[in-house]
């Protein structure tokens, strides 16, 4: 491994952790009751959301109690979207 | 019109979600805390006493007098902002709701709509359903002060002249 290799590693890791935002403690639990109440405001089966995956900035993957699972996503014209995944 | 863009009840909420580009921090107005109390039963309209009609039929276009100038949209806005019982993304889908709201009123005023008052009607309150019950366990003060001023939202909304100077 050359000297640039050892340098940039640990650069490239720590960029795509701070790429996709990540949530811990209460922000998690924030972060869940937002969604379980998006998802019931689209008249969606769930229950209460469980687990949240950040795939991106204002885009998530959530799983339901029911085990139901959506994405729910902010779309480029400002519009909350909840698809259901299977 | 500044009233315009605070009348809608939740419309308040667009304010305080809507978010052009997405990665705007869910940070919260540093203003807010300044902002007066509720509106309390002063912002109470002089339209009929009975706040709670879910069914009850619309009232009549224009019959409600001067609703708004005892209704402070702004305060209830800044809360509407501030309140942390709703999430970003909860207000951003509330927002959406609320546009879509007005856009019915918007098609039902240019009589391009098969909707009546009576749907618009059922539909507000629907929404307001949804919005006090985002509140009324984390916010109680934001909720009572939303509910104290449903009947004078509702008032802008259902005067097609309130309505016009609204969206100008």
């Amino acid at each position: 491994m050359n000297k640039l290799t050892m340098v940039l590693v640990p650069l490239f890791v720590v960029a795509a952790s701070l790429a996709v935002p990540s949530y811990a403690g209460d922000d998690e639990e924030a972060l869940k009751k937002d969604l379980t109440a998006v998802i019931a405001l689209h008249g969606l089966p769930c229950g209460e959301v469980v687990a949240v995956k950040v795939l991106a900035q204002d885009d998530y993957a959530a799983t339901c109690k029911d085990k139901n699972k959506y994405h729910v996503y902010l779309n480029a014209s400002g519009r909350v979207i909840v698809e259901k995944q299977k | 019109m500044r009233v315009a863009h605070a009348a809608v009840l939740v419309l308040l909420l667009t304010a305080g979600c809507a978010r052009g580009v997405p990665d705007t921090p869910v940070s919260e107005p540093p203003s807010v805390a300044a902002q007066p109390a509720a509106p309390q039963p002063s912002a109470r309209p002089a339209v009929p006493a009975t706040p709670q009609g879910a069914s009850k039929a619309a009232p009549p276009v224009a019959k409600n007098p001067a609703a708004a100038p005892t209704l402070d949209l702004n305060a209830l806005e800044a809360q509407l902002r501030a309140t942390k019982a709703i999430g970003v993304f909860t207000k951003i889908t509330l927002k959406n709701q609320v546009d879509d709201l007005l856009d019915r009123f918007r098609e039902y005023y240019q009589g391009g709509a098969k909707i009546t008052m009576k749907d618009l009607r059922r539909s507000y309150d629907m929404l307001m359903m949804k919005v006090l019950s985002l509140l009324q366990d984390a916010d109680e003060k934001l909720a009572s002060a939303i509910v104290s001023s449903r009947e004078a939202i509702w008032g802008l909304l259902a005067d097609p002249k309130k309505f016009a100077a609204f969206e100008g």
